[in-house]
């Protein structure tokens, strides 16, 4: 009882955190405060070990990974983009981009403490390992998605910026072209490449595990467009040289369908992807 | 205080009239030597291309700013272009706040210009080596570095290019991440072209190509910038298909790069971004090109636009800068005010009369009442012995109203081996 209760804590510390850390990086991008500066990257560091925390808690208080409703896994994914970040900001030690990353991170969280419940009770099909890979997977090639999206999204800005001479906080404080170019494509290929085995993991192994397993799921099609979106643009981007402003726009439509799949579809729709 | 200053600048005179005062480093040692002779007890000369200024204590206030003057031009022998109107000159206070002006770059001809502090602190290391700086320019010195510093650190006016050729540079590394892998091609000569060869090198540029239409042209730039190669000019536009940065500056009526080729070299390069700085005048690039993907293309306006609003920006720092000279000046007047002789031997006394009141106090309970007036005066007698001798050599030097280098030294040695603070903040060497 009591662990649930440190549970439900974090539950609503974990947000507020997250809120707290957004606000610091908006500070730092927005305004250049010194105390902001100096602040934000170990608070980056401290919320993302929280949060960390936080999972841990949660597995061992209802028994079983937070895997099973969108709601678990949206705060999984929360988790992934910031520690993907905190990845990214001591590898390059560039710091301004953390504030739209965060932002992404931060909607996440919010949306899954909302509606998260504390949930004992579960298919014990969803105690299974291979799941639990294929879940992990599937996260892993979301969170890339959604960290070369946001550095599409950047690079837009940037580019649209530079190209009408337009030099105001976006050309300062924004790192050059190329780099964000290349976190796109880097974070883009690792997303790819996780979504793949998410797929296949789940169209071979999966439907004999599941009764109700259907090839007509909208979580597995629209899985399906995202990856065959993707296959084609790094494929146009080997082939035929795209660069720039072209593949980050796929990047960008592609993070469209996976924040689809992940709401409306999820939500909305019913398919065995649902497990509630 | 008998600092004064004589400056002649672009606010004051024409570039071919202040040319005339530049002064190399032998010839400012020479004459720094001759002012101290017959003027000065310290003095500094600050010789820049845009400016020639002299700053000197003197003993007495009694001093020919006109002799001065005369001095300076007749040591350059340049009374035929130089005439006395063209200095300016300023006393004390003025003149200390002239040069924290001039160290913090806001006296400058482009405002916000890092070189000076550094041309600032070689005139004063020159002054050194000649003798010519005592106590009070030495601790100048200290001040205008710190203020020249603290611009730095704490206001944004070094910051933006503010000449097309830099703001080129700064562009370029907006869009590329690591200028070392990239290569730049040079159609053409001309000043600004060149100079934005030599920013880019500066910020290590991977490969440098010159195109002209006389061949010897490209060769002797190439040569002197003692990197790169020459490119046949026919082969220009053939020519950006290699390269990541192209600057244009070509004396030609028409355009000579169409978009046509521009679309042609992209898809060869496969689309990797070209960065085309247009400097010619009329332009060499027609514009349409600009609307072509991962092609950037400035011409001289939009260069010209970021250099304004720069230069807009640095403009709009001058109060935080002035905010840290008065601060800075505050500093170095209370120094200053604290070697005077009177204060110093007021506060010695003092000083030294806690240290007897504090004792005789602790102690007095150990005499008989009727010896105690005694311990009083006896006590008294002592500290007045020991401030006798101290205070008439003090006294003596304030008398002859100089403030040489042996009453400054005298000054401070009893301040700190008493630790008589006063008001003055200490500070270290920088």
């Amino acid at each position: 009882m009591d662990l649930i209760n440190v549970v439900d804590f974090f539950a609503v510390a974990i947000p507020l955190l997250y809120a707290g850390l957004v606000g610091l990086y908006a500070i730092s991008f927005f305004g250049d405060k010194p105390f902001a500066n100096r602040l934000k990257s170990p608070a980056l560091i401290a919320t993302a070990v929280l949060h960390l925390v936080y999972i841990g808690l949660r597995t061992a208080a209802f028994d079983h990974p937070p895997i099973t409703t969108v709601f678990e896994i949206m705060t999984l994914l929360a988790a992934c983009i910031a520690l993907g970040y905190t990845y990214i900001e001591l590898r390059t030690g560039a710091t301004n981009t953390g504030f739209f990353i965060l932002l992404l991170a931060l909607v996440f969280q919010v949306v899954s403490s909302l509606y998260i419940k504390d949930l004992t009770d579960i298919a014990p099909i969803l105690r299974s390992r291979l799941l639990g890979f294929h879940v992990s997977t599937a996260l892993l090639g979301y969170t890339g998605i959604s960290l070369s999206a946001v550095y599409g999204f950047l690079y837009l800005m940037l580019y649209h910026d530079i190209k009408s001479s337009r030099f105001g906080l976006i050309y300062h404080r924004l790192p050059n072209l190329e780099m964000l170019e290349k976190m796109s494509y880097k974070a883009a290929v690792l997303g790819f490449f996780m979504l793949t085995v998410a797929i296949i993991v789940g169209l071979f192994w999966l439907p004999r595990a599941f009764e109700s397993f259907s090839y007509w799921d909208p979580k597995l099609i629209g899985s399906l467009v995202i990856w065959v979106l993707y296959a084609v643009g790094l494929s146009a981007k080997r082939k035929l040289g795209w660069q720039g402003r072209k593949t980050m726009i796929v990047s960008l439509v592609g993070f469209g369908f996976v924040f689809l799949s992940m709401t409306v579809v999820n939500l909305y729709m019913s398919g065995f992807h649902s497990f509630e | 205080m008998n600092l004064l200053s004589l400056s002649i600048s672009h606010h004051t005179a024409s570039v071919d009239v202040r040319e005339k005062m530049w002064l190399s480093v032998d010839e400012t040692k020479q004459a720094l030597q001759q002012l101290k002779k017959r003027y000065f007890n310290e003095c500094v000369l600050v010789s820049t291309c845009n400016r020639t200024e002299l700053y000197g204590m003197t003993s007495t206030v009694q001093y020919q700013d006109g002799e001065l003057k005369k001095f300076l031009i007749d040591f350059k022998k340049a009374g035929d272009n130089v005439r006395p109107e063209h200095f300016v000159g300023s006393f004390a206070g003025g003149a200390v706040n002239h040069l924290f002006k001039v160290a913090a770059g806001i006296d400058s001809m482009v405002i916000g210009d890092i070189q000076i502090l550094n041309q600032v602190k070689k005139a004063f290391n020159v002054a050194s080596e000649v003798d010519a700086l005592g106590p009070i320019l030495n601790r100048l010195k200290q001040s205008t570095l710190h203020v020249g510093k603290r611009t730095r650190a704490e206001t944004t006016i070094c910051e933006g290019a503010v000449s097309v050729s830099y703001a080129a540079v700064e562009l370029a590394s907006k869009i590329f991440e690591d200028l070392s892998k990239k290569s730049a091609l040079l159609i053409g000569a001309g000043k600004t072209g060149e100079l934005t060869v030599k920013h880019l090198m500066g910020k290590g540029i991977g490969e440098v190509r010159v195109a002209n239409r006389t061949r010897a042209k490209a060769e002797s730039l190439v040569s002197s910038f003692g990197v790169g190669s020459v490119v046949d000019y026919e082969d220009m536009v053939d020519g950006l298909r290699a390269v990541d940065i192209v600057i244009t500056s070509v004396n030609s009526p028409s355009y000579i790069v169409q978009p046509e080729d521009v679309h042609k070299v992209m898809k060869q390069r496969s689309n990797n971004p070209l960065f085309i700085i247009d400097i010619g005048v009329p332009r060499n690039v027609n514009p349409a090109s600009k609307k072509i993907d991962n092609v950037f293309l400035y011409d001289i306006d939009s260069l010209g636009t970021i250099v304004d609003k720069n230069l807009g920006k640095r403009k709009a720092e001058i109060p935080k800068v002035t905010t840290i000279i008065r601060e800075e000046m505050v500093d170095f007047f209370r120094w200053y005010n604290s070697l005077q002789v009177g204060p110093t031997i007021h506060e010695f006394r003092d000083a030294l009369e806690a240290i007897r009141q504090e004792e005789v106090q602790k102690n007095i309970n150990r005499f008989r009442p009727e010896d105690r007036e005694l311990v009083e005066l006896v006590t008294k007698r002592i500290v007045n012995k020991i401030l006798h001798q101290p205070t008439t050599t003090l006294k003596r030097a304030a008398e002859n109203g100089i403030k040489g280098k042996e009453t400054i030294f005298r000054i401070e040695a009893l301040r700190e081996l008493f630790g008589i603070k006063g008001d003055r903040k200490d500070r270290n060497e920088e």
